[in-house]
């Protein structure tokens, strides 16, 4: 699992974990019951403070993402990843409305917008083909 | 959560220079803390009055309960410190640096020392005149933390190391942490510090800017962008509401920072006609820093209350 930390983006560290581990468990890179590295072992390797990485866990457990086992660590939670795919569509959801909420303010008309949004799905899907 | 540093109503001068003016906190147990300031601001005199190496004009500093001139031997037993040019003696090798070092120290710490030159990868027999300038820092890190120290104080620690070197310092510096000790750096690198850090102080020109968990203060403060649509008019009455720490003016755009900004008043403001654009983000440690050491450019800003407003005219001097 390779999780990068961008302290200057405006989102809170410990929120990038969380989306991060998130979207791991919903695309199967992380599985039900795999247990992942320890707060300590997180907060060195991102290089980013232990009570952050604390916050994500407690965070990601609160939602049942992650359950801790006992003297065995923290493990994706079995049926997590239902529940990521969900959070991850809707984060999805969400960056799109401010796109497009930049492109209203911004003047451009419905039909427009329409445009640019069917050729740039029909390259994405093209694109997406040719990588599988 | 009990205080492991206090330091109260601190000023020290050298000469006729004030370097430290009036320094209140109190540096809180268990959290890495930061202290941010220019070349010249006061925070090596900080931490050097901190350990006792000064003594202050006014103001009293305790550190773990103690006073560091009164108690200085005990103090150096359960505080870890690395300045930022460590002496070591030159024609000692790495062993006998950290050999030497033991006998002021409880059992353990050869041990302790042996494992952290070891993590480090650290030549034992070579001599502290042949060692690279990040060797010789990660040789006075391991002396500074073999004996487990309750509070380790590094100054600025990671200035010109490579970002290898710079990463295991990091690194030490997280472990240590997460093992519930304190650690309080100096540093301009901001981007680090932004990662590492729980709580910031920002020193300028002697006097503390702020002191506040990492994370409040970028809840508290909010960028805003704000196009106006006629510059000379007077801004919203809204705007009285909110404490504006810094603000910049190019044509018609004006850049603000300011504490206190809610949806209520972004709301209001989104309603009022001189204004057709309203940019609200979360700022990130930089942008705080250079708000609360910056002085206002624009003289718009003559009747607010931000901590950089009071000097506006000895900004220069760094």
């Amino acid at each position: 699992m390779q999780l990068s930390i961008e302290p200057n983006n405006g989102i809170p560290i410990y929120e990038q974990l969380v989306r991060q581990i998130k979207y791991a468990v919903a695309e199967g890179i992380l599985v039900p019951g795999q247990v992942i590295p320890s707060v300590r072992d997180m907060a060195k390797q991102l290089t980013v403070n232990p009570n952050t990485v604390q916050r994500a866990y407690f965070q990601l457990q609160n939602e049942e993402v992650l359950q801790s086992l006992r003297g065995r660590g923290v493990a994706v939670c079995e049926g997590a990843k239902k529940q990521c795919v969900v959070d991850r569509q809707q984060l999805l959801a969400e960056r799109l409305a401010a796109v497009l909420d930049e492109a209203i303010r911004g003047g451009l008309d419905e039909d427009r917008l329409r445009s640019m949004f069917e050729k740039g799905l029909k390259n994405a899907i093209q694109t997406g083909d040719k990588q599988s | 959560m009990s205080e492991v540093i206090s330091v109260n109503n601190v000023s020290k001068r050298f000469g006729r220079k004030t370097v430290l003016d009036k320094v209140c906190m109190n540096v809180p147990s268990g959290v890495v803390f930061a202290l941010l300031g220019e070349n010249g601001a006061g925070k090596s005199t900080l931490i050097r009055s901190m350990l006792g190496y000064i003594k202050l004009n006014s103001g009293s500093i305790s550190v773990c309960g103690m006073d560091p001139l009164k108690q200085p031997l005990e103090l150096r037993r359960r505080v870890g410190y690395v300045s930022d040019a460590p002496s070591l003696y030159e024609w000692m090798t790495v062993s006998q640096a950290g050999w030497y070092v033991s006998g002021f120290y409880p059992e353990g710490f050869l041990k302790s020392y042996g494992e952290r030159i070891h993590e480090f990868q650290l030549p034992h027999d070579t001599k502290i005149r042949d060692l690279s300038k990040g060797m010789r820092a990660k040789v006075a890190l391991s002396l500074a933390m073999s004996f487990d120290p309750e509070l380790l104080i590094l100054d600025e620690p990671t200035s010109g190391l490579d970002p290898l070197v710079r990463r295991s310092f990091l690194e030490s510096m997280i472990d240590r942490a997460a093992a519930g000790q304190t650690v309080f750096l100096s540093s301009h690198q901001i981007h680090e510090v932004e990662r590492v850090a729980d709580w910031v102080a920002i020193l300028h020109q002697g006097q503390l800017q702020i002191v506040a968990p990492l994370e409040d203060l970028k809840n508290s403060v909010t960028m805003l962008d704000l196009s106006l649509r006629d510059p000379l008019l007077a801004l919203p009455n809204e705007m009285e509401q909110v404490q504006v720490l810094h603000q910049t003016q190019t044509g018609r755009t004006l850049h603000m920072m300011v504490r206190g900004f809610t949806p209520v008043i972004e709301n209001a403001l989104s309603n009022h006609s001189n204004l057709f654009e309203i940019k609200a983000i979360r700022p990130n440690l930089e942008e705080l820093y250079i708000g609360f050491t910056q002085p206002f450019e624009s003289d718009q800003a003559s009747g607010s209350k931000g901590p950089s407003s009071k000097k506006p005219n000895q900004s220069e001097v760094a």
